[in-house]
């Protein structure tokens, strides 16, 4: 019995890492309408980021705004020069393809500078450690997770739900020319957007990575890990990458104790189930 | 616009088809613009993943082989040598296709390199079809010793067998009766655990339990842990290697297993190309394999020192077997007298080809094509504010059975 | 400058369209004889995935279903094939006989095809785009797990290549260049076929389906069915390649099922432009030939291939296709 409230914790903590991954993508594909395939080379990017900062600056705290701000900025660099010109359903096919060459480029440019061992990044000293926890030492950084994920979440929720900004965003999602039409600068709400969501990817790679540490592949299993995640819980909504996330997380985590060897398995049956039965994922707000 | 059509096809069509196909058979001679035959010296083709998960061992790999050829001059049998390296992006197919560039357009002697057991077992068929040689750097696979044996294809590294065999027993005798068994379910998973369960259980061990983890993606083994930790086991046996091998055992540190339950593994889990990343979790850490950095024979010594200087980094196993891989062709060439006309030859002597090597004495056995070598148990411990794996004890030298006996 | 030159070169081809095709024939038909063994391998993988990439065009080009798990269809024709024809301890080992072989194969292919299909084309979009992964996935783990048929992560060795005939007139296609030519008749085949299916009523009604799929059900079309028989043809072709894969390569490997796989074919078909046919054939020899030509030169040859890719949709996003054919309309 145990066990069983352990591997629930564990499924929480893992759920909120994968919110933390998959808000930004939720972010962008759900406003712009834009597949970005390299969002896990945003999140790669910002973890391999954050651990120079912590070798260099020996902070972790730091990591975590210098790397989505350096990480955000390349964003919009990419966004104002290139990725502008893709935009439109017709398009998605030649997002597809840029943003799978970006990825291929970062890629490759990562392990280039950082190399192709596998590195790790330490907790920092206030999260290291163990709490007890029905019998056994459950990880103090794991549990953070859950606090990080909180408070990301309510901290998206309020920008979104409560603040101006928020609100054109929203309508952005429902209406893009309806919101140009009222004379907002559409231009400047995609871009901030759009960096928005790679910092948040950035960020989301700092916190994960003294868990899973980096490595060449890593970008590409996080991508299709939130790929699935926002298109479970249904696309454009914050409601729905959370609950994506909690659904996947919890999902993955049950089939890995029961299942072990059908884990992989698990996590796309589960997403093809949710289509199934909702063709727009959970909390989807287009109809498919 | 004539609108001819051909079988409800139009002129216009077969005329795009054709330029298709035409500037798609073009780009053919373009490449054939490169490379040609050569006589005089050898050329060893060299095929290795330098891109991908594996990267790292195709690096230390090609490093420590070329360390090697530069210390013999790159001349061997009255010949010089050289290398002509591919990625085989750790995919068969690819891996097929640049071995045939490499045999059929570079006309290279013969093969060195495949990390993945994936890769060996889809190009088995290629070289044994083309009757060219090759040395295997890496990748484990037991078949290719046993079921899948070819006369053509020689190991300067290990079958999967090998270092997990003698693991067992000694392990019984001086961990624990019982064990938990961890690995990713997979072909070299699966390799491993068998041969470390066969001598355990014929030593009168009792396994409490196995769990095989996705692969090739592991995701999150919080979920593993745990269920070691409900197992309650008083030892746990695992195989892991690169990024998964660095989750699991920082995991495993985490939830305070460390120090509690003695892990037992599978040398590549807690080598020295993950251990910097391992940190302390994999403080105390014992394993099998047949080489540690902190081995103690004088080749070793000069080996890792050397490697050391050239790299950068310390060496790790990897390159140990290109390093071996290096010699291995220096000494068949030395034993041809540089003649590699004739294959054969070349298979004829291989059986006859030992030396030391940092991994203690290195001979080719006739029936598994593999090394005979010696197994060591090693430990991780802090040598002078690193970690590294000291060697415990030397189990003696073993030999892959060239059959599914044991495991 | 370029415009006008590729003009004056289409003009002049269009005059001399018989001089063309007669040079083009021999060009296919001498290739074997004339360029190194190494090279013609190469042509043969171009022209196993041109089929590949053919079979998706017809799902993503022509029908507007964007798949990202066609190798699921890819792998299952490697596994099939390599399964009955295979002397390895697991395998069956029934037949090297393509009249036996290809049937079952785009049988099953099929089967499969329609039980997916029943369930994914119910979706759309990026939808449609997941389930599609979902799917290829489950195969991809079922194939991982189930070593004791399809060899696990080792995947299935032994495969030998494939005869032809009947009874005393078989024909076994061993030598490099023989199954050059079974592999371009295939090419040739599905191409024609393609050909057909796609300016035929059933073709322009797919058409109609991915411009407007509602104004074709209002118009009384069985949407549904339409795009489950594309899903079906786009699958069995892809099994074609899948087949001719396993055979050259004496293997079948679970990478044919994973997602890069999926991928790559899907990269290969936008780089060489959709709803062409000619397309993915330029795309697929692009996306096999660049990356290995690269690597021997330079070991950032990602970065090079994935410039090459960003140059194509900024500046010729209708692919390569696009490209050669400059400002002209569609006929």
């Amino acid at each position: 019995m145990d066990t069983l409230i352990i591997q629930f914790l564990n499924g929480l903590v893992f759920s909120m890492l994968l919110f933390v991954m998959a808000a930004g993508l939720s972010l962008i594909f759900g406003q712009m309408n834009v597949i970005n395939l390299a969002h896990g080379s945003f999140y790669m990017l910002g973890g391999y980021v954050g651990l120079s900062t912590v070798r260099l600056l020996d902070s972790f705290w730091l990591a975590l705004m210098i790397a989505p701000l350096a990480v955000g900025a390349l964003g919009v660099a990419i966004e104002y020069l290139l990725l502008r010109r893709l935009y439109g359903t017709h398009r998605h096919l030649d997002q597809v393809l840029f943003t799978f060459g970006l990825a291929l480029i970062a890629a490759d440019l990562i392990r280039w500078n950082w190399g192709a061992y596998v590195v790790s990044v330490p907790a920092p000293p206030l999260l290291q450690g163990q709490v007890p926890f029905f019998g056994i030492q459950f990880p103090l950084y794991r549990l953070s997770l859950i606090g990080f994920g909180l408070i990301i979440a309510m901290l998206l929720w309020i920008f979104i739900e409560r603040t101006r900004i928020g609100a054109i965003v929203r309508a952005g999602v429902s209406d893009a020319r309806m919101v140009s039409g009222l004379g907002i600068n559409i231009q400047l709400v995609f871009a901030g957007v759009f960096a928005l969501g790679t910092a948040l990817a950035a960020l989301a790679g700092v916190i994960g990575a003294p868990v899973h540490s980096l490595y060449p592949g890593l970008d590409f299993e996080i991508l299709i890990l939130t790929l699935v995640v926002v298109v479970v819980g249904g696309l454009g909504t914050l409601k729905g990458a959370f609950f994506g996330s909690l659904v996947i997380g919890m999902a993955d985590t049950f089939g890995k104790a029961f299942l072990p060897e059908f884990a992989l398995f698990i996590i796309f049956a589960v997403m093809a189930m949710v289509l199934l039965l909702r063709p727009s994922g959970l909390f989807g707000l287009k109809a498919s | 616009m004539t609108t001819n059509k051909v079988s409800g096809v139009t002129r216009r069509e077969l005329l795009k088809l054709s330029g298709a196909a035409a500037t798609a058979y073009a780009a053919g001679p373009l490449l054939s613009a490169c490379g040609g035959a050569a006589a005089g010296p050898v050329k060893a083709g060299v095929l290795l993943p330098y891109s991908g998960i594996y990267a790292v061992l195709g690096e230390s790999i090609t490093e420590a082989m070329k360390m090697y050829l530069d210390e013999i001059g790159n001349e061997a049998g009255g010949r010089k040598i050289e290398l002509i390296t591919e990625d085989t992006e750790m995919t068969p197919d690819v891996a097929q296709q640049k071995a045939r560039k490499l045999i059929e357009q570079d006309e290279v002697d013969l093969v060195a390199g495949i990390v993945s057991t994936g890769v060996l077992y889809g190009t088995r068929d290629y070289f044994d079809a083309s009757k060219k040689l090759l040395i295997c750097a890496n990748a484990g696979g037991n078949k290719i010793s046993r079921d899948m044996k070819t006369p053509y294809i020689w190991r300067a590294s290990f079958t999967n067998w090998q270092p997990n065999w003698p693991l067992g027993s000694w392990a019984y005798e001086n961990v624990a009766q019982k064990v938990f068994m961890s690995a990713p379910d997979y072909g070299a998973g699966h390799n491993m655990v068998d041969a470390f369960a066969n001598s355990f259980q014929a030593a009168g061990g009792e396994i409490l339990g196995t769990q095989f983890t996705p692969f090739p993606a592991m995701g999150d083994p919080a979920p593993f842990i745990t269920e070691i930790q409900g197992a309650d086991p008083p030892m746990v046996f695992c195989f892991y290697s690169g990024g998964a091998a660095v989750t699991f055992v920082k995991a495993y540190g985490e939830f305070g297993l460390s120090g509690n339950i003695p892990l037992v593994c599978a040398g590549f889990t807690v080598e020295e190309d993950v251990l910097p990343a391992q940190g302390e979790a994999a403080l105390g850490a014992q394993s099998g394999l047949h080489w540690a950095l902190l081995l103690d024979n004088a080749v070793n010594k000069k080996f890792t020192a050397g490697y050391k200087e050239r790299a950068g980094k310390d060496a790790n196993v990897f390159a140990v077997q290109g390093y071996d891989t290096g010699r291995v062709v220096a000494e068949l060439l030395n034993a041809v007298q540089g003649d590699t006309s004739d294959v054969n030859k070349m298979i004829d002597v291989m059986p006859g080809i030992s030396f030391d090597s940092p991994r203690g004495p290195f001979q080719l056995d006739a029936k598994s094509q593999n090394p005979t070598q010696h197994i060591y148990v090693r430990r991780v411990e802090d040598v002078g504010g690193a970690l590294h794996n000291v060697v415990i004890e030397d189990l003696g030298a073993f030999t892959d059975p060239g059959d599914d006996s044991l495991g | 400058m370029i415009a006008i030159q590729l003009t004056n070169t289409r003009a002049w081809l269009e005059a001399h369209q018989r001089l063309v095709l007669a040079a083009a024939a021999i060009t296919a038909i001498a290739y074997p004889f004339v360029v190194k063994p190494y090279i013609l391998s190469l042509g043969i993988e171009v022209l196993i995935f041109a089929i590949f990439a053919m079979s998706l065009d017809l799902l993503l080009g022509y029908t507007g279903l964007p798949s990202f798990g066609h190798a699921a269809f890819f792998g299952l024709g490697a596994y099939i094939v390599a399964y009955m024809t295979s002397r390895n301890e697991l395998a069956l080992g029934l037949t090297d006989n393509l009249l036996l072989a290809l049937p079952v194969v785009l049988l099953a292919t099929a089967l499969v095809a329609v039980v997916v299909g029943f369930f994914a084309l119910r979706t759309s979009g990026i939808y449609f785009l997941m389930i599609t992964l979902a799917f290829a996935q489950m195969l991809f783990s079922i194939a991982i797990r189930w070593s004791s048929v399809t060899g696990g992560s080792d995947g299935l060795t032994g495969v030998p290549r494939p005869a032809l005939g009947l009874g005393g007139f078989t024909y076994a296609f061993e030598s490099r260049e023989s199954f050059y030519f079974l592999v371009l008749g295939l090419f040739l085949t599905v191409w024609l076929l393609l050909r057909r299916i796609v300016s035929s009523p059933f073709g322009m009604t797919l058409r109609g389906i991915r411009e407007n799929e509602q104004r074709m059900r209002a118009l009384g079309y069985n949407t549904f069915r339409y795009k489950t028989a594309a899903f079906a043809l786009a699958g069995m072709f892809a099994s074609v390649s899948g087949l001719l894969l396993a055979q050259y390569f004496w293997h079948a490997a679970p990478q044919n099922l994973y997602w890069a796989m999926s991928g790559q074919v899907l990269i290969m078909l936008v780089v060489g432009g959709t709803g062409t046919l000619t397309g993915p054939i330029l795309g697929a020899a692009l996306m096999r030939l660049l990356p290995n030509f690269a690597s021997t030169y330079t070991d950032r040859w990602q970065t090079l291939l994935g410039l090459v890719l960003i140059m194509f949709v900024l500046f010729a996003p209708k692919g390569i296709v696009g490209v050669l054919r400059g400002g002209r309309k569609q006929p």
